[in-house]
């Protein structure tokens, strides 16, 4: 749920209260059966975890009184723990003790247990301490349905409820629920038409081109795609290809396993073509760092690295990062997994420089037109290029035959003379040249205004150069790169211990036959035996359609992640997408056929008050929508939308100057014009050192995210009430209104029901009326100005005032909370 | 289950729907406000009196020379032209624009270093103004961090981790700490440039990231041309008074869905966009600067009108300061000096000089400077030896240096006037009382009133801080 909804109380009585409510919570959101039985996995493994696993735990390098709690059999060895026997286990003792030199966890830790943790852990002795297993790393099993409810979300969903003494709440109204779905499967508005039958419109929106545009965008955070390398120079690469593979995979429906083995490893399948080594780009998203003086192997290896983190986070579920310098503190991770899988992505040629947003391996997409616009651009450098040089001869006497370092000009101050004196003119960059015309522009306006000419045509080629289709992707080198454990991480401290691929220790083992490739790891990750790779994906899914995941720490899935307090639904529902083939839209159709999914969004009943976050599923989710479904929205309901699929990324409007502040002038964003400006967000460029200034709560596509987050800030009311797009779409709904019959009754009445998707109330068509009155008042001074915004133009005879005014009414509907949100 | 988090949200939320629905919008506003109160999640804050209530800090983008300009080595000046002993390098790396090079002489300073104030300070003839309020400031000359590029060492100097990814210090701060301004961003960012364009470093936009602190506290960037927060200004043709009126209605038709659908988040929407309504008015006003008297305006220097020069952002500083920002982080780039020492250095020092001076003199004489801790400094320094050839005098630079570098602090609780740490001979190494990046922001957090190692973050099950597992206050600098 959205944070900022959450308390602004901070009383002082807060920590008294909270322990006797952790009680409450406890009963709440832990195990339902009763308190009887101590459930380790869930209530007794995230204590231990959270407040001793630091110093006792997995990390055998910073271990404490060689003691370990996170093995039964070393933590009941020791004494530690003696089951059914809480007076003589040492844990007990410590965790009680008043006397600071002896009380665990150490002040020193700034840990501390709460009375209800402690009696916790002492119930868990008394009652014999059983151990298990971390929940997420035990096999995948199908639980059994509760009897009562024919789906099985509902049946599981129901008896969790009724176990809390919860209902459900109603269906929400139909009209609420075509919106719903419209939303979640296509990431765009209904027509205001309200469908008959829901059966047939789910199966319309799952078969729409649109759904794999909604569902390609969480993979891009996630596979961290953009359209630059980010850091220095920021140069532009062309992964769009990728892009449009992945929304091709999705609407097809490619089982998730197939589409795991052609991201991770299409390279290496039999007989693999063009769009299985084209999958591979997925291993090349990551950005690049090109800053002077950097390293290549430096880079290289963080390439390396950020592949395993991500492998780790995207399938996995697991903060791999943090056994890049050390065992791992909570998860039975060691360094020696962590190299295990950097190894499997060490073999590739790719060599860490990184000047270029095409750096090999790449694959070659051009077309004809892009050759030809870069033949033209080296042509048109050349000859600038040949003016520059005999205007540098008057400029920079000196003998016939002598060259320019050899005149004046290698006297200029600072670099100048390695960028002019040194430099032939059709070689110098465009740093070079803006710091010239810096020095020149004040001293010779004429040699300046030359040098501009040759920054231009320079620009224009390294654009043309940049925009010929070469899509990064993964290869194989034919000898394997020996993979040394990094000390602390870094690339240049290779210990002595060589590693080869390996899955970690902790998960079920590779199978003796498998390829020790990127194809071995995939085909791991998708084994029916593996068991995170279908809750993580399953979790990822939940999360978009209702805000937040069965596992709310989407990211992790290791101890110190949420336990589900739904576990059983996770469970039924990841066993459920293996056994049928990893079959997504099955999955997504299954959720959004339930009555669990399809309930009313309104806040009532005992739930609110008992479960306010609706971790339980009595109520259906209600949430901002991403930002960047919102501009998708305003362009779909303005009519502005061109649904037009895939092709290079667009560049839509922004404010003026935010490229060139952010690259001291180096990249000119240059808007585009027409039908560009209306695509899906999806397609919009992404430049990684500044992103795209109308999305907001987005990953920022520097490193992989799979965690939702919504805010709320002032800075987010500003960009749609008064970004082009959004001033734009609301002008163009007026006047499409404008042009369409009627009085103002009805057409209030219309446009409110095309913007929400609703009837207007009486007391809303009422407050409607008297708006459109007060803007009427207000709107005629700068009218004009106002229908000016945006490139659209509609010929809407209406005096321009009137026009204003509705569309100031219209900019108030799109920013209306429950347009918004998803309801 | 992360249970630690759930009752007081519990909490809240009961005592949100408690209220019905007119005490709830109340609340919500009051929620919204939140995102210049600490984070409900943060740890209760402060742990101790804060001495700083703000900070500023003058980030010098590229890594200003701390051999030219504040650590005076004459053994630099003595042997110059001469080779710098292995014994001193000892295998040490270096950026790969240097890397390779053999010859490595010493390069004695450029300028002329003299003694300032009652304390003595140290500071080159380049920065005459920073020198005349050298009492007020805090050298530190021992500062080292493990960065050796420009990115990554920002990142480190201002996340505490050197790749993109942590909340920045100033995130970390608002999530804690909040602001005491009511309709200001608590995190604000400017940048500049030198005028010269020389090489100037990129600022990315993670040197301000909130890394996995909830978005909200992001440092707000004030852009050095059109509007000074991206999408202030209301669309062309629409007037303050038609924008009141659209808020009017929203909020009226809010205000029934509300009652109708019951969801604390709709109170929060009517709040979050009176609060953009209140920032289209208070941005302007902190923006307009006609009522700056002239000797205040000169004493910035004559590039003080010029929006998104580093003078017009030290005073907009100022202005944010007295206005209760927590953090503004101000970026000037331009330092990298590897082949223009002799030519744009002076230059450089030229533009910083007199703002910088001028903020601190401001702030002392309006009775901020003691609540506000300012700092100035590069995210390294520059090596003692020459990159280049020492023949060709024009062309004088130094390459990245991250084993000794000098930054100063001021006000917000720190020594006025003294000088901590010193670096070896050569300006080579840190030798004496050393200070590592993570103690610097060890002793920022612990003057805001904050202990930097039980300020944590939960973040992909485990407790981060700013100063990861490293970090000592440095104590002797205390007031």
């Amino acid at each position: 749920m959205e944070d900022s909804g959450k308390g602004q109380h901070r009383p002082s009585h807060r920590r008294m209260r909270s322990v006797v409510r952790l009680g409450c919570l406890l009963l709440v959101l832990g195990s339902l059966e009763c308190r009887a039985t101590v459930d380790f996995s869930r209530e007794i493994q995230p204590i231990l975890s959270e407040n001793c696993y630091h110093c006792h735990g997995p990390d055998a390098n910073h271990r404490k009184a060689d003691l370990r709690l996170d093995e039964e059999r070393a933590a009941k060895s020791s004494g530690a723990v003696v089951p059914g026997k809480p007076e003589k286990s040492e844990l007990l003792k410590r965790i009680f003790s008043t006397d600071p030199d002896e009380v665990m966890p150490t002040p020193k830790s700034h840990r501390s247990l709460s009375a209800a943790q402690k009696a916790l852990l002492k119930t868990w002795i008394e009652q014999g301490a059983p151990w298990g297993r971390h929940w997420a790393f035990e096999p995948v099993k199908r639980p059994p349905l509760p009897s009562g409810k024919a789906h099985p979300i509902d049946a599981l969903v129901r008896a969790k409820l009724k176990a809390h003494g919860l209902q459900p709440s109603p269906p929400a109204p139909r009209e609420t629920l075509v919106r719903r779905l419209h939303l979640d499967l296509t990431g765009l508005p209904p027509p205001t038409q309200v469908p008959q039958d829901l059966s047939k419109l789910i199966e319309e929106l799952l078969a729409s081109p649109h759904f794999g545009e909604r569902w390609a965008w969480e993979w891009l955070d996630a596979a961290r795609y953009a359209d630059s390398n980010g850091y220095q120079g920021d140069p532009e690469r062309t992964m769009w290809p990728w892009r449009d593979w992945v929304v091709k995979a999705i609407n097809d429906n490619m089982p998730y396993d197939q589409f795991t083995l052609l991201q991770l490893a299409g390279d290496l399948l039999p007989k693999a073509g063009v769009q299985e080594r084209l999958a591979t780009g997925f291993n090349r998203n990551h950005m690049i760092n090109g800053e002077g003086g950097r390293i290549a192997e430096e880079t290289r290896v963080e390439n390396v690295m950020d592949r395993v983190e991500t492998t780790g986070t995207v399938w996995l579920g697991l903060t791999m990062q943090c056994t890049k310098c050390h065992d791992h503190k909570f998860d039975a991770l060691t360094m020696r997994d962590y190299y295990g899988l950097y190894d499997v992505f060490n073999q590739t040629s790719e060599d860490g420089r990184g000047r270029s947003g095409q750096a090999a391996p790449a694959m070659d997409l051009s077309t004809a037109a892009e050759l030809q616009r870069s033949k033209l651009a080296n042509a048109a450098v050349e000859a600038v290029a040949q003016e520059v040089e005999a205007f540098e001869l008057t400029k920079f006497p000196r003998a016939a035959g002598k060259s320019l370092e050899q005149s004046e000009a290698i006297r200029l101050p600072g670099n100048l003379p390695a960028y002019i004196a040194k430099t032939a003119p059709r070689a110098r960059g465009v740093d070079p040249l803006l710091e010239a015309i810096g020095y020149f522009k004040e001293r010779d306006q004429a040699y300046t205004a030359l040098l501009q000419r040759l920054l231009n045509a320079q620009r224009e080629k390294l654009a043309a150069a940049n925009a010929i289709t070469r899509v990064m992707v993964m290869d194989h080198l034919p000898k394997p790169r020996p993979s040394f454990i990094l000390e602390k991480g870094a690339y240049d401290k290779p210990s002595s211990v060589q590693v080869s691929f390996n899955t970690p220790a902790v998960l079920p083992a590779l199978s003796k036959q498998a390829p020790r490739n990127r194809l071995g790891l995939a085909q791991w990750l998708v084994q029916r035996d593996n068991p995170l790779t279908a809750r993580v994906t399953v979790n990822r899914f939940w999360q978009a359609l209702f805000g937040v995941g069965l596992v709310k720490t989407a990211e992790d899935f290791g101890v110190q992640g949420e336990v589900p307090p739904q576990r059983e639904l996770l469970d039924w529902l990841a066993a459920e997408f293996m056994d049928s083939g990893w079959d997504v839209k099955h999955l997504l159709r299954l959720i959004v056929t339930s009555e669990t999914y399809q309930q009313s969004s309104r806040f009532e009943g005992r739930s609110v008050q008992l479960d306010p976050d609706n971790r339980l599923l009595a109520r259906g989710a209600r949430f901002r929508l991403p930002s960047w479904m919102l501009r998708d929205q305003a362009l779909a309901l303005s009519g502005l939308l061109v649904p037009k699929l895939g092709g290079p990324s667009v560049k839509p409007y922004q404010p003026e100057g935010i490229w060139e502040e952010a690259t001291f002038g180096k990249k000119t964003y240059t808007q585009d014009q027409g039908e560009a400006l209306y695509r899906r967000t999806l397609y919009v460029f992404w430049r990684r050192i500044v992103g795209p200034t109308m999305l907001f709560d987005n990953s920022n596509r520097q490193v992989c995210a799979v965690k939702a987050t919504r805010t709320n800030t002032p800075l987010h009311a500003l960009v749609t009430l008064n970004d082009t797009t959004y001033m734009e779409a609301a002008r163009v709904l007026a006047q499409r209104l404008l042009l369409e019959p009627g009085g103002d009754e009805d057409r209030l009445k219309r446009v409110f029901e095309r913007v929400t998707h609703r009837a207007a109330s009486t007391a809303e068509l009422s407050l409607l009326h008297s708006r459109l009155e007060d803007l009427r008042g207000k709107s005629a001074a700068s009218a004009r100005e106002l229908l000016e915004v945006g490139e659209a133009r509609l010929s809407v005879k209406a005096p321009a005032g009137e026009q204003a005014a509705w569309a100031g009414l219209c900019l108030m509907l799109l920013n209306l909370d429950e347009v918004l949100c998803k309801e | 289950m992360n249970s630690a988090e759930l009752p007081s949200l519990e909490l809240t939320r009961r005592a949100l729907f408690g209220q019905g629905a007119m005490g709830l919008g109340a609340l919500a506003l009051q929620s919204l406000m939140g995102a210049q109160r600490p984070d409900p999640a943060a740890p209760s804050l402060p742990h101790w009196a804060a001495k700083a209530k703000r900070v500023i800090y003058l980030l010098q983008n590229g890594a200003p020379s701390h051999v030219d300009l504040y650590d005076h080595k004459p053994l630099l000046r003595q042997r110059h032209g001469t080779q710098i002993p292995d014994s001193v390098v000892g295998g040490r790396r270096f950026s790969t624009m240097t890397g390779g090079q053999t010859a490595r002489p010493l390069l004695g300073e450029i300028t002329a270093f003299s003694r300032h104030g009652q304390s003595g300070a140290t500071v080159s003839s380049f920065l005459p103004q920073i020198a005349s309020v050298s009492d007020e400031l805090c050298f530190i000359k021992s500062m080292h961090t493990t960065q050796v590029n420009h990115a990554p060492a920002i990142t480190f100097l201002m996340t505490g981790g050197e790749q993109a990814g942590r909340p920045a210090i100033g995130a970390w701060l608002s999530y804690g700490l909040g602001s005491e301004s009511e309709d200001l961003p608590a995190f604000v960012v400017m940048t500049s440039r030198d005028k010269e364009a020389s090489c100037g470093q990129i600022f990315y936009d993670f040197y301000w990231g909130n890394g996995f602190l909830p978005s909200k506290y992001q440092g707000v960037k004030f852009r050095g041309s059109g509007d000074p927060v991206l999408y202030l200004s209301n669309p062309k043709g629409m007037s303050q008074s038609m924008r009141r009126s659209i808020l009017d209605g929203l909020g009226q038709l809010n205000e029934i869905k509300l009652q109708a659908h019951g969801d604390p988040e709709t109170a929060t929407r009517l709040a979050q966009y009176e609060m953009a309504y209140r920032m289209q008015s208070s941005v302007p006003e902190l923006t307009d600067l006609s009522r700056e008297p002239k000797h205040i305006l000169d004493m910035y220097g004559p590039d003080v009108l010029r929006q998104g020069s580093y003078a017009y952002n030290c005073l907009m500083a100022r202005r944010l300061a007295e206005r209760g920002v927590r953090f503004v982080q101000l970026m000037h780039a331009g330092w990298d000096q590897h082949r223009n020492l002799n030519t744009q250095l002076e230059i450089q020092c030229r533009d910083v000089d007199a703002p910088s001076a001028a903020l601190i003199r401001d702030l002392k004489q309006r009775g901020l400077l003691e609540d506000t801790l300012v700092i100035w400094g590069g995210e390294f320094g520059r090596t003692p030896f020459l990159q280049g050839d020492i023949a060709n005098t024009r062309q004088w630079g130094r390459d990245h240096h991250p084993y000794a570098f000098t930054i100063w602090m001021a006000g917000g609780g720190v020594k006025p006037g003294i000088t901590h740490g010193s670096s070896d001979e050569f300006g080579f190494n840190a030798v004496e009382n050393k200070v590592h990046i993570h103690d610097l922001q060890a002793t920022l957090m612990h003057l805001m009133g904050i202990d930097h190692e039980r300020f944590t973050f939960r973040f992909q099950g485990r407790q981060f801080r700013l100063t990861d597992v490293h970090g000592e206050v440095i104590k002797p600098i205390l007031a």
